[in-house]
């Protein structure tokens, strides 16, 4: 199992942020997206608990609020995270249709990762540029008035760079 | 395209505008900031942010001199000020380009705000997906500390304020401002119950007030222009200008500036350009997903807080979302309740279960079986949530859910049962 716990460098971050809060605690969720931020976007066996150790709470706190939140992940994802607004008005205007169509590209149902590990895909809520549906975020870039040829051709490219 | 009236979106609407500190302060930003700084007393910030009658962008439409006016003469505790900035009602996208293209503004009222409360920390609670406006706000932060417009003993003042921006993790109910307290406060995001208010008990029990993105963005043009200059925008008890979303089946969508008080319909039209594709209007929600739907007959109406509640519906968070001819309303419907089943953050039995249950009732129709009896359930059911949860989110639902059975049962009766 791989090592469970921040660098030293991370650690002085980690403190910086408690510096900014009456109680560590109130640090959890930045914490936990640091901590997702070094194990490729999910949270491994152990991490939630040396998260509660480090802002004093207890494992229980921390799964309460890692089931929570949609963000969390307990299980690994894709290198290429991509979320499918299908929210109104983007459901509307071809979100529904670019869920499809990627489901069936990557020939997975939204919610899962393809078996090669590169590719997760979910079912999006509201993503607050409705007026550049259809959208799409992958990892952390947002991706605007996305049409299915240009998801054809991402697709096509990350394969490639990965073969 | 029609004129806007530029107060909020009047810099990143010059060419060239980058939203960098030099780039505000040269378009004449921060001088409020310094004239508060200069010998201005708390009190009359909040005196002059009553006069303006700036009521809250967020939803609710809350006045936000009178919120502020609500905090406890400084005590032992510390107080705080919370931003908003969770943007997550569907269809609503302004707080984003304020944020984005502009954020220095919205900072600023946030820093003036922080002042007038007695507050020397606030927190800017940020969508986590939203990495892009993370970064953005706290590159700007950062801007100010160097600049010494934030940190210890500013310009000499003696006031002491800090500034740090804290991310969600995908849930709509942080929106909810106790809900986000909590989540704030590394909990899960459930709204606690109203009194305490948090005025009274908030962040780490202490006096708190959390105001919009777009509403603290106004407050600069109030202390430079004066509180006259700005209620003499919009319409009395609905002044000032308004950031309004539009998105939908629109050729223009995006944000657009109007007085308040300004016709929805030319909003629609003249603005945001027609409906796409030369098809006709079928129907309109006016406030984000938590808003009761307008019929195309509907929608000649001034676009304000009090002109959209006379008319049953809301101005909610200002987005407006349109949809042409061809839309399937039960589709819509279930997008929507799809929306907060999801969202529901579990706590109250009726928003829990109802979302469920009318969920399931819409799916009915969408599979082509459903009746009447079925839609006056829905209805039902629907008013089952509406007054007996915790927070608003039942009533969000609510009201909604029984707009559409009410306004379109023709395009109900199109998914009956054969």
């Amino acid at each position: 199992m791989a090592k469970v716990g921040f660098s030293d460098a991370v650690l002085k971050e980690v403190n910086a942020l408690f510096a900014r809060y009456p109680k560590k605690v109130h640090a959890l969720l930045p914490l936990l997206h640091m901590a997702q931020r070094e194990n490729a976007g999910w949270l491994p066996r152990g991490w939630e608990q040396y998260v509660a150790d480090l802002c004093e709470t207890t494992l229980n706190h921390v799964r309460g609020v890692v089931t929570f939140y949609n963000m969390y992940k307990t299980e690994p994802v894709g290198k290429y995270h991509i979320l499918v607004c299908t929210c109104l008005p983007c459901g509307l205007c071809g979100g529904t249709e670019v869920l499809e169509h990627l489901e069936h590209r990557l020939g997975i149902s939204a919610g899962k990762t393809t078996e090669d590990g590169l590719f997760s895909l979910e079912d999006a809520q509201c993503l607050a540029a409705c007026d550049q549906a259809p959208l799409m975020l992958v990892n952390e870039n947002l991706q605007k008035r996305i049409t299915l040829e240009q998801i054809d051709r991402w697709i096509d490219e990350a394969r490639a760079k990965k073969a | 395209m029609a004129q806007e009236t530029l107060l909020l979106l009047k810099n990143m609407r010059t060419p060239g505008y980058t939203g960098d500190l030099s780039a505000y302060q040269k378009a004449g930003g921060s001088k409020a900031w310094e004239k508060v700084l200069g010998g201005m007393k708390p009190a009359q910030v909040i005196e002059a942010v009553k006069a303006s009658a700036l009521r809250g962008r967020g939803g609710a439409g809350f006045p936000c001199g009178m919120k502020w006016s609500f905090m406890p003469p400084l005590g032992a505790k510390p107080h705080y000020l919370v931003c908003n900035a969770d943007e997550s009602e569907p269809g609503t996208f302004k707080d984003h380009l304020l944020m984005l293209a502009d954020p220095h503004q919205f900072l600023e009222g946030m820093m003036i705000g922080c002042f007038s409360m007695h507050s020397h920390h606030g927190y800017i609670y940020i969508r986590g997906e939203s990495q892009h406006a993370i970064r953005r706000v706290q590159g700007a932060i950062d801007e100010l500390y160097k600049a010494k417009l934030l940190g210890r003993n500013i310009r000499g003042s003696g006031f002491d304020l800090d500034l740090t921006v804290h991310p969600g993790a995908g849930a709509y109910i942080c929106g909810e401002e106790t809900a986000m307290l909590d989540s704030l406060e590394g909990k899960r995001g459930q709204p606690r119950s109203k009194p305490p208010f948090p005025a009274q008990s908030g962040f780490n029990a202490c006096p708190t007030t959390v105001n919009n993105v777009e509403t603290l963005a106004n407050v600069p043009f109030i202390l430079t222009q004066g509180p006259e200059a700005f209620a003499k925008l919009g319409r009395p008890n609905n002044t000032g200008t308004q950031c309004i979303s539009i998105s939908g089946h629109v050729a223009k969508p995006g944000v657009y500036e109007v007085e308040m008080g300004h016709n929805l319909k030319s909003l629609i039209y003249e603005y945001a350009g027609g409906i796409r594709g030369g098809k006709k209007l079928k129907a309109v929600i006016p406030g984000g997903a938590s808003a009761g739907i307008l019929r195309a007959d509907e929608v000649d109406l001034p676009y304000d807080f009090d002109s959209l509640a006379k008319a049953g519906t809301m101005r909610g968070s200002g987005a407006i979302m349109v949809f042409d001819e061809d839309t399937d309303v039960v589709r819509l419907a279930e997008r929507t309740i799809r929306f907060f089943n999801h969202e529901s953050c579990g706590q109250c039995t009726p928003c829990r279960e109802g979302t469920f249950w009318v969920k399931n009732m819409i799916r009915q129709f969408m599979d082509d079986a459903g009746d009447g009896v079925l839609a006056e359930r829905i209805h039902r059911a629907a008013g089952q949530m509406i007054g007996t949860t915790i927070c608003a989110f039942g009533d969000a639902v609510g009201g909604p859910m029984q707009a559409f059975v009410r306004k379109f049962p023709e395009e109900f009766a199109k998914h009956y049962a054969s």
